[in-house]
């Protein structure tokens, strides 16, 4: 969903792992053999979420880690997205999810009928199946459960973000996370821009001071959106309609802030080397229709000493879009996007491109893995999103936030009472003043 | 600040030169420039156009600045507007308002007859729509003019706001903006320091004004009497052609201190917005949140962050990032932070009486005084803010100064029917 809901806008995405693929797969060879010379064994990967974007992770997995690797076994709530997905790793596609084009993959895949699972409880049933490694890529209300459970497992993750849409999830995944650490498993987050070079290299001058202290800085995320139009089918339950049209109910997405968003916020935190202290944030929906989430978002959020960011993040078809970051010192500043960026001052600084970061973030957990080396970005992308949902709440309600209330007091909890294909009204879209901070 | 904006401009008289040239007063006037004064003493004839809440309060606000300031004429679209306010001044004011029946004005063209009359001055308090063109009016009229913020709704009107000040500093004539930010004397003293460097270079900053939804404001229920014109006008605050939007309306005055701190204007903004609780008819078209960025020239970029909604977290204030520490200011105080560590504190003068008292000293004394131009300059930033929130799309300084086509005037000013706009929807509505 994260390119889905924006084909036009983000230069560099995962079509571009195709279009580029001759310099990519080079690059991706010697880094397999060199893995493969470390010796280890098979690594066994577990896909939960068959749809797009865990299709396009498995993909992009499989094309990361060494060709004796497989994809050992697939979970979804639903069977037709498992067969879809099945079928489109096996045969290849074009032009299907996020426009990506690739050949089969049938000869890294052995998931026969028996490590198939469907259903609320088809990660568990997968955990138990043999794998090594999972890639959790269902929609990101489930995350803290999965992670929580899959880290229990013993198992190496790759997770999509966000990884929560209310704070008590956060804590299970920092929790979760922490547990990893001791376990020494491996987790990498969906943050592409972490494995991007350009990203590295600049941020890295921040950190060593080419922008002087930072003061200032802006992420924006401005760009296109849908509305959810079609009326749910006589006899469709509610539950199934709404994970299906996951995006659009809070619940399950978080809000495009927390789904999308938490890209750029990412990029502030990783720069300021630091989470928000506080923050106060506005929004709304004057487009979208359908769903309870908004369209739009403004928040500043303060840094410690003081500094104050301004994020903006809007999916509204026809605007003027802006998807980048940009961070200011008192000796220049760095603009960056995900496909360029510079940085202007008293040391100034221009990166070469950077390689396709979808695939490199799996290359580098495959290499986690092989090596021990127990990278763990769990906690850190759980305060990126925890970022993100203050500045919902804050919007949602009209209130000024601390993260501390947020991160260890706030109670809201977006679950609902049960999870069964059954009634579940819709709750209302939140009105500022009136929709209460929990 | 203000002795800078209060330079005397050579050509006009000294004082005792004028106080033998009571025919050179009468020709000047009679050419259409502004009668000259006696310093200190001479009577200053005010006309009042606009009698609603802010009108009333500046005309006790400017007839309380100075001795010898009477007001002789009162204009309003309503006539019941006129007489409540002239009760009101009457009680607060006793013998300095001086209106008779026949200096009342009521009607679109109250404004006119008004500036027929034998005023010095006149303080333009209709809904912000009217200004251009009663300034324009008054301007040419040989008026000194007191004007509210903001001055206009549309590109179009601040290029005639422009226009006009300019003929006023042709004609020797006076223009005070209702801009009290700039006589507070804390947010004098503390700008003064941020120009003066205090802070350093400035790369960034922050103007938030968050408040409540102003939910009982004015009429709610419409007579049946009222024709579309008449509704639309007494809900002037939530209708974005009478109003501009609280973001020009009230924000203006935010803004306006951003451009002073940065001396300049915005070179770009990007904004969003909406109505996500004033949703009713009631509440005409305008939105209740608005976020823009505003880029000044060498690429700084600050926030504005504004919502009229019930129930919210409030703040109101600004604040200037610089290379070398930061400013925090708001109706209080101006709090420097960093090596060069300062506090100013308000001095409990009351800037909205001393920007009269200035503007009649001025008139007195024949200096100029002349901030026309630079609320131009600030209404144009507020409107340019919502002009893009309002359709989604990025927008250049230059552009909607000079090539914007927008004018939210109605076909005709009547009291007859007046299709309500619709609330703007971004990506949807016209970049004009």
């Amino acid at each position: 969903m994260k390119d889905k809901a924006n084909p036009k806008n983000h230069k560099l995405t995962r079509r571009d792992f195709v279009k580029c693929s001759a310099i990519s797969l080079a690059a991706f060879s010697t880094a397999a053999s060199r893995l493969h010379a470390a010796g280890t064994d098979t690594i066994k990967v577990g896909l939960i979420g068959c749809g797009g974007r865990g299709t396009g992770a498995a993909t992009q997995a499989l094309m990361g880690v060494d060709k004796s690797d497989k994809l050992w076994a697939m979970a979804d709530l639903f069977r037709d997205k498992l067969d879809v997905s099945y079928d489109m790793l096996s045969k290849g596609a074009k032009g299907r999810y996020d426009h990506m084009d690739f050949d089969g993959l049938a000869d890294q895949m052995d998931v026969p009928e028996e490590r198939k699972f469907v259903g609320f409880d088809a990660f568990h049933k997968l955990l138990g199946s043999g794998v090594d490694m999972v890639i959790l890529a269902t929609p990101p209300h489930f995350r803290p459960e999965h992670f929580e459970a899959a880290v229990q497992a013993g198992k190496h993750v790759f997770m999509e973000k966000p990884v929560a849409v209310d704070p008590a999830g956060i804590r299970k995944v920092i929790a979760a996370a922490k547990l990893a650490k001791e376990k020494r498993l491996s987790v990498v987050a969906g943050t592409q821009r972490r494995h991007q070079l350009h990203y590295l290299e600049i941020i890295e001058r921040i950190h060593n001071g080419a922008i002087g202290e930072i003061v200032a800085a802006q992420c924006y995320w401005n760009s296109g959106g849908s509305s959810l139009t079609d009326e749910k089918p006589e006899g469709m339950s509610d539950m199934e309609w709404q994970v299906r049209h996951w995006y659009y109910f809070c619940w399950i997405c978080g809000d495009h802030i927390v789904e999308q968003h938490v890209h750029n916020i990412d990029i502030m935190n990783w720069a300021l080397q630091a989470h928000p202290v506080q923050c106060m944030g506005i929004g709304g929906r004057e487009v979208r229709r359908g769903g309870n989430i908004w369209d739009h978002f403004a928040i500043e959020f303060e840094y410690p000493q003081g500094v104050r960011v301004l994020s903006m993040c809007r999916q509204i078809p026809g605007c003027s879009n802006r998807v980048s970051e940009r961070i200011v010192g008192t000796k220049g500043f760095a603009y960056i996007d995900s496909a360029t960026g510079y940085i202007k001052g008293e040391n100034p600084y221009e990166p070469p491109g950077s390689p396709n970061p979808y695939v490199q973030e799996h290359v580098d957990l495959i290499k986690s893995i092989r090596e021990g080396a127990a990278l763990n970005e769990g906690v850190q992308v759980a305060e990126s999103t925890m970022n993100a949902i203050m500045g919902r709440m804050s919007a949602y309600t009209g209130r000024a936030l601390k993260w501390d209330w947020a991160m260890n007091a706030s109670k809201l909890d977006l679950t609902p009472p049960k999870y069964e294909l059954g009634d579940l009204p819709v709750a209302p879209v939140p009105v500022p003043g009136k929709t209460p901070l929990v | 600040m203000k002795n800078k904006a209060m330079q005397t401009t050579p050509n006009l008289s000294r004082r005792d030169f004028i106080k033998t040239s009571a025919a050179l007063g009468a020709a000047t006037l009679a050419s259409g420039t502004g009668r000259m004064f006696a310093a200190g003493s001479d009577k200053v004839r005010i006309g009042l156009i606009g009698c609603g809440g802010r009108g009333t309060n500046d005309a006790t606000k400017c007839l309380s600045s100075a001795e010898n300031v009477e007001l002789v004429a009162m204009g309003d679209t309503f006539g019941d507007r006129l007489e409540s306010c002239r009760q009101r001044l009457k009680e607060r004011l006793g013998d300095k308002v001086k209106v008779t029946d026949d200096a009342c004005f009521s009607g679109f063209d109250a404004y006119k007859n008004v500036l027929a009359c034998d005023v010095d001055m006149v303080i333009l308090t209709t809904t912000p729509h009217w200004r251009p063109m009663q300034l324009k009016a008054a301007i040419e009229a040989g008026k000194h003019v007191f004007m509210e913020k903001p001055v206009a709704v549309d590109p179009v009107g601040v290029r005639s706001v422009i226009a006009s000040s300019e003929l006023a500093d042709k004609k020797g004539l006076t223009i005070v903006a209702g801009t009290q930010m700039r006589r507070i004397s804390h947010l004098v003293e503390g700008i003064k320091s941020i120009h003066d460097g205090a802070i350093g270079e400035l790369v960034g900053g922050q103007c938030v004004r968050l408040g409540g939804g102003m939910l009982d404001w004015g009429p709610k229920q419409r007579q049946p009497e009222w024709s579309d014109m008449e509704w639309q006008i007494r809900r002037w605050l939530f209708i974005t052609w009478l109003s501009g939007d609280f973001i020009v309306e009230m924000h203006v005055h935010n803004l306006d201190v951003m451009n002073w701190a940065f001396n300049a204007h915005p070179v770009q903004c990007i904004g969003m917005g909406g109505r996500q609780v004033r949703t009713g008819p009631e509440y005409g078209n305008c939105y209740d949140h608005f976020a823009v960025e505003y880029e000044y020239p060498n690429g700084v970029r600050i926030e504005y962050m504004g919502s009229q909604i019930d129930g919210c977290t409030n703040r109101n204030d600004q604040r200037f990032v610089g290379t070398k520490g930061r400013a925090y200011t708001d109706f209080g105080r101006v709090v420097i932070e960093g090596p060069n560590k300062t506090e100013y504190a308000w001095d409990n003068i009351d800037p909205c009486i001393k920007q009269h008292a200035d503007q009649i000293a001025a008139i007195r004394e024949g200096k100029r005084l002349n901030e026309g131009k630079r609320i131009a300059e600030s209404t144009l930033t507020a409107i340019m803010g919502r002009m893009s929130a309002y359709t989604g799309r990025a927008l250049k300084w230059d552009w909607a100064m000079n090539a914007s086509k927008l004018d939210l005037s109605p076909p005709k000013y009547e009291f007859g029917d007046l299709e309500m706009r619709p609330v703007a929807v971004p990506g949807k509505t016209k970049l004009i």
